[in-house]
């Protein structure tokens, strides 16, 4: 795969606005950016957007790769005395990066936005504001802005991507659909016939907001035999413990978790042996904090493991990846897909219980 | 050039407090046309100085219009064997708008793109999550593998600012890092031109001085002030305020739109009656938008001017501006016009006038 047209495809993906509950909103752009990479692809209700490639065998197995959708983000509370706006934390934000971020509110057409800050000529104390004390800077008027904008419009964080030393990358929402590109232009560069499996890409919904909500459902529908969820991971920086962090440039991640599938697990470990794919294992004991625990429950089971994307400064406007590990990451996808030998062990038996 | 792209061309440069270099390069190319012979002093202040009216006579005018090419920054104090940064501020910035900013950082190569980051939200405990990370726990991330890698790129002792796009939005409002003080340099500039197309009627020494340092305590404009000797000074600034939902009206210090501010009093001078007098009398005969300073809060180079030799008579005229020193600094343009114009009214009518 190309370095620079995946990361052109992250920096496209990640700039579309879809924060968690909004997805819909994001289905016309991302039509646009996928066209002519699949077979064929469809939205359901509570906003999953699946992808599918057949590998045009018959009786194929199914895999689903999931990554989800949505971004962390605001909604609008209150349109406020002079201009602005308040808002509600969608997903994790931390409040101590909320201050002077550039916002864009998503009303009837998009507006520009600043985070309220006081300045140190007028501050008192080092407390943080609660997030409902946070205010959306418009600029505008106080009549115009109602117009514009209703109570329940989202807010997302403007999307202005940048690099650092060594190929890391900058921006918004990488957590997830970082992820998300890796996997749709890694299957689509795939050739139908070198596929193991009829392929079910899912950019699923309300994984910050709602963990059981999305990404069940598309399971449900997909109904696969087994399934890879793909989602960052904590990248160990300063101050964090190395059990709880992947090191960033040194491949992805694979979880061992009580919630997941330990063979599918193992097997994807030897895939990226077998295929020189740099990849660590970390301990996730009862759960991996992603939507791996909820789908290996759906319906009869679906046998899943969890792979990460180290990633710095998560939830925040400044996320941070490694290309290097996006890179890991998409041929870890392609071989994962292609893999004969993990198709052959997760097709299902039926089992009658009667 | 419109208003709009040279604030944006100015507030884009890097400059902060002691490497204002850049800055004071952009500023003298764009005067070079009225003032060909403006110079550097020994601290790094350019001062542009024109003339008008019989310059043999006596009895001249002598004003310094003054305003800060500086803006708050950071400096690097560490290079960490894991290759990250630690820095300190350089000025007045809060902790509350450091975590999760972009900066560049001006190594030896030239600029470069850092993070100032600290442990995701999903590392912190309960008490954490209640106040700003303080400086020492902060860092700036320049991607580099370990210390050894970001030696080759950053020394200790190098400068860092705010990476923040300019733009405008809103009704007339514009959003910057660094509009303090590059909108005053903007309306220096500007009025340079208005008086270089109409000269004033009178015998005036207009010394501009675009100075150095003021973030850290108003240190370049000293030595300015001591080398021309004005009678009158008018710093261009801006002002924080507060004008925002739940901020009480007491404490908003000016609002907005609501014109150029001119400052009765603030933490560092009391100003020249006679000339806020005459400031506010202007504007209601020229129909420029003025208000004062509600507030006694912040200072500015009129601090250092205003006592300098026998004393000068100082006013300061602000652009009221919301969140200073943070990376989104947020003015209106109709404000800053005020101000230009206001200042070139004042430069018009002393030069005129026995009053002061």
């Amino acid at each position: 795969m190309n370095k620079n047209k995946l990361k052109e495809f992250i920096f496209s993906l990640c700039s579309v606005m879809s924060v968690s509950g909004f997805e819909k909103r994001a289905e016309k752009p991302i039509t646009e950016l996928t066209a002519g990479m699949f077979d064929s692809t469809l939205t359901d209700a509570v906003g999953n957007r699946i992808f599918i490639k057949k590998c045009g065998k018959q009786n194929a197995p199914r895999v689903l790769i999931d990554a989800h959708l949505d971004e962390i983000g605001m909604i609008v509370t209150e349109v406020c005395k002079g201009g602005f706006l308040r808002i509600a934390n969608l997903g994790g934000i931390d409040v101590s990066i909320m201050q002077a971020a550039d916002v864009i509110v998503y009303g009837e057409k998009p507006l520009r936005g600043v985070i309220a800050s006081t300045p140190p000529h007028l501050k008192k104390d080092d407390k943080l504001p609660a997030f409902s004390e946070l205010l959306v800077d418009t600029g505008l008027s106080e009549d115009t802005l109602k117009e514009l904008v209703d109570v329940g419009t989202p807010v997302g964080f403007a999307p202005i991507y940048g690099e650092l030393l060594n190929g890391r990358l900058i921006g918004k929402s990488f957590d997830d659909k970082a992820c998300a590109a890796c996997a749709l232009l890694a299957i689509a560069e795939t050739p139908g016939e070198e596929l193991a499996a009829d392929v079910y890409v899912m950019l699923s919904a309300t994984e910050e907001t709602n963990r059981l909500g999305g990404v069940a459902a598309g399971a449900f529908r997909c109904d696969p035999d087994y399934a890879m969820v793909i989602d960052v991971n904590l990248a160990r920086v300063p101050d964090t413990k190395d059990y709880e962090t992947v090191e960033m440039d040194k491949g992805i991640s694979i979880s061992l978790s009580a919630a997941t599938d330990r063979r599918l697990s193992m097997a994807t470990a030897e895939l990226c042996r077998r295929k020189d794919i740099p990849f660590s294992l970390i301990a996730a004991p009862s759960s991996t904090g992603t939507n791996a625990t909820t789908v290996n429950l759906v319906g009869l089971g679906i046998p899943t493991v969890d792979v990460g994307l180290p990633l710095a400064c998560m939830h925040t406007y400044n996320e941070v990846i490694s290309m290097t590990d996006a890179m890991s990451l998409a041929r870890l996808v392609r071989e994962f897909v292609c893999s004969k030998e993990i198709a052959a062990e997760m097709t299902r038996e039926e089992v009658s219980l009667i | 050039m419109t208003s709009e792209k040279l604030i944006e061309r100015l507030c884009s440069a890097f400059g902060p407090s002691g490497r204002e270099e850049a800055v004071a390069g952009l500023i003298k190319k764009e005067i070079s046309d009225i003032c060909p012979n403006a110079v550097y002093d020994r601290m790094g202040n350019l001062i542009a100085v024109m003339r008008f009216g019989d310059t043999s006579a006596e009895k001249r005018k002598r004003v310094m219009i003054s305003a800060h090419m500086d803006e708050v920054g950071f400096m690097i104090n560490e290079i960490k064997s894991n290759g990250t940064l630690g820095f300190d501020t350089v000025g007045g910035i809060n902790e509350s708008v450091m975590a999760g900013r972009r900066v560049s950082v001006l190594g030896e190569g030239g600029l470069m793109t850092g993070i100032i980051a600290s442990k995701a939200i999903h590392h912190k405990d309960k008490k954490e999550r209640e106040k700003a990370v303080k400086t020492e726990k902060l860092y700036i991330d320049i991607g580099a593998a370990d210390g050894d890698e970001a030696k080759k790129y950053v020394s200790v002792g190098d400068f860092a600012v705010f990476d923040s796009p300019f733009y405008t939005f809103g009704e007339g409002l514009v959003k910057a890092k660094a509009l303090d003080d590059r909108m005053g340099c903007a309306a220096m500039i500007q009025t340079m031109r208005a008086l270089k197309k109409q000269p004033p009627e009178g015998d005036l020494d207009a010394c501009f001085c675009f100075t150095v340092r003021e973030e850290i305590g108003l240190s370049g404009a000293k030595a300015a002030a001591y080398r021309i000797k004005p009678d009158i000074a008018i710093v261009l600034e801006t002002t924080a305020i507060a004008d925002i939902e739940g901020v009480d009206p007491s404490g908003r210090v000016a609002d907005v739109g609501g014109g150029v501010v001119v400052s009765v009093m603030d933490r560092s001078t009391i100003y020249c009656r006679p000339l806020v007098d005459l400031a506010l009398r202007l504007g209601k005969q020229k129909g420029i938008k003025a208000q004062v300073k509600r507030y006694v809060s912040g200072g500015n180079d009129a601090g250092t001017i205003h006592k300098t030799g026998e004393g000068v008579k100082t006013v300061a005229l602000s652009v009221p501006t919301r969140y200073l020193h943070s990376p989104a600094c947020v003015a209106s343009m109709e404000d800053y016009h005020s101000q230009q114009r206001l200042c070139e009214e004042i430069l018009r009518a002393v030069c005129s006038t026995e009053e002061i």
